[in-house]
Parts: structure tokens; sequence; C-alpha cells
């Protein structure tokens, strides 16, 4: 059969992002397939180098338009600990609280985007809809949906106060009882089986060989997370289950990130039930002294790595950052490899990409 | 990962070298090695120790030379440092060892012009195809 070439992006209508692919295929089955990033590269890590450690905190925060708290996190708890810093702990159980709202918003913004590309338009809406109890209660919180500004270098700039508490755990169990009823259609619904089941599939070999991370290194059964196996903040007070399962598809990941937004769910309650009382920050200075420090933290992708190196100024000398997604776009050429054209959005979705993160 | 056993096995492997470990905050351990140690101390890693999480490797441009550092994980952390010459900055690929290596290796080519040898496609990672002139991350002037 003859072989076509289709190129596909960086402006498409069915990518978010610039992202852009070169499918060679027989038919309607792909044989090979080339990728490029960097649309949207932005030189960041050469800026953090003209910013001072407290300008650069409002940088970090815009690594990522979807998980704009977990980098600002890595980031402070990397220069506190260069600092020899120690954070109150009501600040700790504040910021995780907020790494682990943004986890659920993550997951349901994906898993409106993965019900989308199947055509699963019921899901798509429900899971945007309700998303938008996390979203609230974030901006109530912090002032803003996406760009919260939550984490200063010692601690944090917000609190909660009881009556706030109080309204948060209600409307979590309303999101709770949603997120089960979305479970519910992924495990018994045929029609989300049908498109999900044996797509983009990923071994334990392949996960270790391209040293992925995250929901999808878990959902081919390898068993790592940072928040238990490194803890930061606040998780070394919390309890919770990492959810692994074996069949590495794409349906396996959706079951895997809904399983662990109920997790989250569960950590938010314990850290506002169990929220310390205390100061919110303690007082950073301007310069750091010199030194290295590799801070890892578990964002709703996987582990985000921030390497930071002081050289004793107000200025970082280097700030590298690298985030999960780029772990998972190496590994696309071989999900898509031999797989039908329909499946294409399927698996770009499946190991949920965010294209501004890895360009940085 | 017992750090301790890693670090008596790449004195057992590489005699030569002192080692010169350090350790940061945050639970991870820095060897120094020389550019040529660099593949045969991954290899002992991934085959003796099955440490096959390379989380990223970090280039910076100090001034007076192309310090890389592969920065490893298993329960802790492990980094590796190395110095290249600033003028013919080159070392031998790890992605034969590790596959997952292939996207940090080529943004480190692009942003700071090293050379990676033996890497099967050195090819821009994030920079626009017709990119001229210095590579980013070197320094062009002394900070101030």
């Amino acid at each position: 059969m003859n072989r076509m070439t289709i190129p596909i992006g960086p402006q498409h209508p069915a990518l978010k992002e610039p992202l852009s692919f070169l499918l060679t295929v027989e038919g309607e089955r792909i044989v090979e397939s080339a990728l490029r990033i960097g649309y949207v590269h932005r030189g960041l890590e050469r800026i953090f180098q003209d910013r001072s450690y407290v300008q650069n905190v409002h940088v970090v925060e815009r690594v990522c338009g979807i998980c704009s708290h977990i980098h600002t996190t890595t980031y402070c708890q990397g220069v506190e600990a260069l600092l020899g810093l120690e954070v109150p702990p009501r600040a700790l159980y504040l910021r995780t609280l907020l790494c682990e709202l943004e986890r659920i918003h993550s997951h349901m913004l994906w898993l409106g985007v993965l019900a989308e590309h199947i055509g699963f338009t019921t899901i798509f809406m429900y899971a945007w809809r309700d998303r938008e109890i996390v979203l609230d209660i974030m901006e109530e919180l912090s002032g803003g949906r996406v760009a919260h500004a939550v984490n200063v270098l010692g601690g944090v700039r917000i609190d909660v106060n009881q009556e706030q508490a109080h309204s948060i755990l209600g409307r979590l169990d309303e999101l709770e009882r949603q997120i089960e009823t979305f479970l519910g259609v992924i495990q018994h619904e045929r029609t989300f089986q049908a498109r999900t089941r044996d797509v983009g599939h990923l071994s334990v070999e392949q996960v270790r060989r391209y040293c992925v991370v995250g929901p999808v290194a878990r959902a081919s059964g390898v068993d790592v997370d940072l928040r238990r196996d490194a803890p930061y903040a606040a998780y070394d007070r919390l309890d919770f289950r990492v959810i692994t399962t074996q069949a590495g598809d794409v349906w396996a990941r959706t079951v895997v990130r809904a399983l662990e937004s109920i997790e989250s769910l569960r950590m938010c309650r314990q850290l506002l039930k169990g929220l310390p009382e205390g100061p919110l920050a303690a007082r950073a200075s301007r310069r750091v002294p010199p030194g290295e420090v590799v801070s890892r933290c578990e964002a709703p992708r996987g582990e985000l790595v921030y390497y930071i190196r002081s050289d004793g100024s107000d200025r970082p000398a280097r700030v590298k950052v690298r985030t999960p997604t780029l772990t998972t776009l190496i590994t696309l050429p071989d999900q898509l490899r031999g797989i039908n054209t329909a499946d294409v959005p399927t698996v770009l979705s499946g190991v949920d990409l965010c294209i501004a993160c890895a360009d940085r | 990962m017992n750090v301790d056993a890693v670090l008596e096995a790449l004195r057992e492997t590489l005699p030569s070298v002192a080692l010169e470990p350090r350790t940061f905050p945050m639970d991870e351990t820095l060897i120094t090695l020389p550019p040529d140690c660099v593949h045969p101390a991954v290899g002992l890693l991934v085959e003796r120790f099955d440490l096959r999480h390379l989380s990223t490797i970090t280039g910076e441009d100090t001034g007076d030379e192309i310090a890389l550092l592969y920065h490893f994980w298993d329960g802790r952390g492990l980094t590796l440092r190395t110095s290249l010459p600033r003028e013919d900055a080159r070392i031998a690929t790890v992605t034969d060892l590790i596959p997952g290596a292939t996207f940090y290796e080529r943004e480190v080519s692009e942003m700071l012009g090293v050379v990676f040898d033996g890497h099967p496609n050195l090819h821009a990672l994030l920079l626009p195809d017709d990119w001229e002139g210095e590579p980013p991350l070197r320094r062009q002037e002394e900070r101030q």
C-alpha cells in the first residue's frame, strides 16, 4: 500500500496547544511519526538569571497555565532549603491544600479533554462544569482561578478561617459524588471502554526506558509517587493511597486519575480539619548563601524537578526546570506506531500533555 | 538507593578518580567525575544498581567551563557532575544506556553548544529551525 505523509500542527483544530506531528501512514495505519515542539518556548531559564529570587516566584508561576501552584511550591522549597529556612506548619498545610485542589482541577480538565476527543460530549460538559467547584474554591482562597500567587519565600500569603473551611468541606462532598459518577461511567460504560482500552499502551519496560513519571507511569504498574517516596510540604502528616493499575493503556490512565482525584479530596479534608495554628510565613532574606539544591515535587502530571544554584547574590546563577510532560512526549512515537489514525487524538490526550510546560 | 554502595562500586570501577562526594540540602549527593568517566559511571548505575531514572541533565555555563549535572533519583537523589572546556564541549552520549535522556541531551546541546557523541539525533528541540547565533544559555558578558 502507498505510504503518505500527513503534517498535523503546529496550529490545528484538534490540538489545544502548538505541537507539530509528521505522520507517515499506510491507509489508516500509522507507520511512523516525528514530533516537533518548541513553538511556545519563552526562554524562561534565561529570564530566571536576570530576576531576583523574589521576582522569580512570579515568573515560575507562569511556566504552566494549569499546574502553576506546584511550580512555585517546588521553586520556593528549593530556595528555602538553600536559606536553611524553617517554614511554619500552617503554611505547609495551606501549600499542600492548594497542591491537591490543583491536582483535582488538572485531572478533571484532562478528563473533559479526553471525553471530547473520544466523542463523549456528556462527560466533557459535566467534568468541566464540576471542575468549576474547585476553581471557585481556589478563587475564594487566593483571588485567582489559575495563577494563585499563594506561595512566597518562607510560607504563604493566604489564610483559611473556620467558616471558609466549613463551606469548602461541604462543596468537596458534592464534588466527590460527581467524581464517583464519572468513575462509574469509566468503569462500566462500553462506548467509553471501546475507545480507550488497548489504545496507547505502555509497558513497564517502556516506562522505565524513557524515565516516564506520574499517572502515566502508575497506570502501567510503576509504583512511584514523590508525595509518599520523598514527602515534602505536609505530605508526611497525611494518610493517602498511591493508585496504580497494570493495564497501561488510556483507559488505565483514566481510572488512575479519577481515583487519584478522590484521594486528593480525602487529603483536602484532612488538611482542613487538622490545620495547625501559627504564623503564615517565616522571614526570608533577599540574598541567598552560595549552594546548590535539587527540588522535586509530584505535580499533577508527575515528578517536577528544579535545580537551583546560588552564587551568594540576590539572583540565582542557574535555575533549571524539568517538567513531567517532557518525559511523556518522548513515548509518543512508540504509542502511535501501528495504531489507527482515528485513535491519534485519544493517544495524544491520554498522556495529558502540557506543551507550555515542556517548551518553557 | 544505598549511596555508600554506589560510591564503593564507583571507586572500584574508576580507581584513578577522586569522587569528592558532597551533599546538598533535600537529600541529594553530588559526585564529581572527569568527562570520559561519565559514560562508564552511568553504565555502572544502570547495570549494577538498576538506577535508570534520570530526572534530567542540567547544563550551565559557569564562565570558565560548561558544567553538566546528571540528576538521578531512586528514593533519594544522586547527581553526577562533570565539566567540559568551553571551546570544545563534547562528551559521549548516555542515550544508549538511558533512551529517556534523548530530549535532555538535545536541549543541553542547543542551549549550550555541547556535542553529545553518538546521539541519534541532535536536532534542535526548542529553538526554531532557522535559529542563528550563539547558543542562548552561553554567557555573553560577566554578570553585574
